[in-house]
């Protein structure tokens, strides 16, 4: 009997689910978007959209550059002259790149000039530091993203390289999308999708799943939750890379302002997927890689200005705050 | 007219998934074979036949996308079903003789987290 329930068992996962508004004096949504620290893909959906604003391809044009330094010793990260010439700047952010958070060694910096170190059980004993045990169970090529030409120069002993987020743009034609009312997070039978079906039909749409199958095909019966609508065309847009919360705070405020103007659109999406290896989600909460790492974010943009905030995290996570 | 504002509201579900999610790719060892998705998604079925039986031959199973070039796909299978359909494909070895193996690239019980793969980021 044991056995066949390990065969059914399913690993702990999240999702949480807000509404609000962004009016609202007592609103969490800037916090929760800049305590989100590592951020690799940044993804937002405009239904009944054909061409992007100017504004909207400046600010995706605007995400980058990051930094990658090879072979950079970590104390260079806690002498006087880092600390004063990036630290004590703020928004300093920094990640080891190519450690596996279950296997290897990993290292952030977080804005507020905290330093997390993931380690296994040697590199602990040889630092000799004081730390705790992890809740789930090097010379490293680093990941940074500061001032630009200072970091340039500052680190130009070590191999620095700057990288631009690569960007995705697409318009999708006749793209069946779910009907929402911004009350009823939870949805309501034939009136409209709850929050955790719009979650799941919007990754159907970024991995570009077909949502328009029958009940009876043999390869696929995914579909679009019901009620739903067909739009005209959708504007999709992505991009990837070392991003930062800023940025996202910036976009993020750039789509609230789409509905400045009246729109076809009843709602816009953005979400935001963080680097599976990050050793925190959100704050300094403890993130893991149990089957997957995952810990991402969804806002749903009404168009008056209510918004839900979907929040999902895997096994080795907190949940979010 | 837009509706007046909503007041704030939490919810936490716990395992609200009813789907896990796959992405996967079919690596043969001396490559050249091509599968529509109507026999990948049939190799699928007779992995879970091999070694569940027939009932587990039946659990809900998707081939959400599929791409014929590179054998790689996303699946989408009933929760209860994901160690089942996991062992089946590590322990699939070959397909008409030629040997074969499932690389698992992603799993995840949100769809949306396998549109990217920060582990796929390459900087050098």
């Amino acid at each position: 009997m044991a056995t066949l329930r390990r065969l059914r068992e399913v690993p702990r996962h999240l999702l949480v689910c807000e509404k609000s508004n962004f009016g609202h004096d007592k609103s969490r949504h800037r916090h929760l978007v800049e305590t989100h620290y590592y951020n690799y893909r940044v993804s937002f959906l405009i239904p009944e959209c054909g061409i992007l604003s100017k504004e909207l391809k400046d600010l995706v044009m605007g995400f980058g550059p990051y930094y990658f330094v090879k072979g950079l010793p970590l104390y260079e990260l806690i002498t006087h002259e880092f600390i004063n010439t990036f630290v004590k700047k703020g928004s300093c952010y920094a990640l080891t790149y190519n450690t596996n958070i279950d296997e290897d060694n990993t290292v952030a910096l977080l804005p507020n000039g905290k330093l997390i170190l993931s380690l296994d059980k040697d590199t602990y004993e040889e630092t000799g530091l004081q730390g705790r045990p992890s809740q789930y169970s090097g010379r490293k090529t680093m990941r940074f993203s500061a001032e630009g030409s200072t970091m340039m120069s500052y680190f130009s002993g070590y191999g620095i390289q700057e990288h631009q987020p690569k960007i995705a743009l697409s318009t999708t034609p006749d793209l069946r999308c779910p009907v929402l009312r911004s009350g009823l997070l939870g949805g309501e039978p034939e009136a409209a999708c709850s929050a955790h079906e719009l979650f799941d039909w919007l990754g159907a749409v970024f991995s570009h799943a077909d949502l328009n199958n029958e009940p009876y095909n043999f390869v696929s019966t995914c579909c679009c939750p019901q009620p739903s609508s067909v739009v005209a065309q959708a504007s999709l847009c992505s991009v990837t890379g070392f991003l930062l919360p800023e940025r996202i705070c910036v976009l993020l405020e750039q789509l609230c302002r789409y509905f400045d103007e009246p729109k076809l659109a009843p709602w816009v999406t953005l979400s935001v997927q963080g680097f599976a290896d990050s050793p925190v989600s959100w704050r300094e909460s403890e993130h893991g890689f149990q089957k997957g790492g995952e810990h991402l974010y969804n806002f749903v943009i009404f168009n008056n200005r209510d918004y839900w905030l979907q929040m999902a995290v895997g096994a080795d996570d907190d949940c979010p705050p | 007219m837009p509706a007046p504002a909503t007041s704030y509201e939490r919810i936490v579900y716990k395992n609200p998934s009813e789907y896990h999610y796959m992405k996967v790719h079919l690596e043969f060892q001396d490559g050249g074979v091509g599968l529509t998705a109507a026999q990948f998604k049939q190799l699928l079925i007779s992995a879970l036949k091999d070694l569940f039986g027939e009932v587990d031959a039946a659990l809900p199973l998707d081939v959400l996308t599929y791409e014929e070039k590179t054998l790689s796909a996303i699946l989408r299978i009933c929760s209860s079903g994901l160690v089942k359909l996991w062992s089946s494909l590590t322990l699939l070895g070959s397909y008409k003789g030629k040997n074969c193996a499932f690389r698992v690239i992603q799993v995840s019980p949100f769809l949306l987290a396998l549109s990217g793969n920060s582990r796929e980021l390459v900087l050098n």
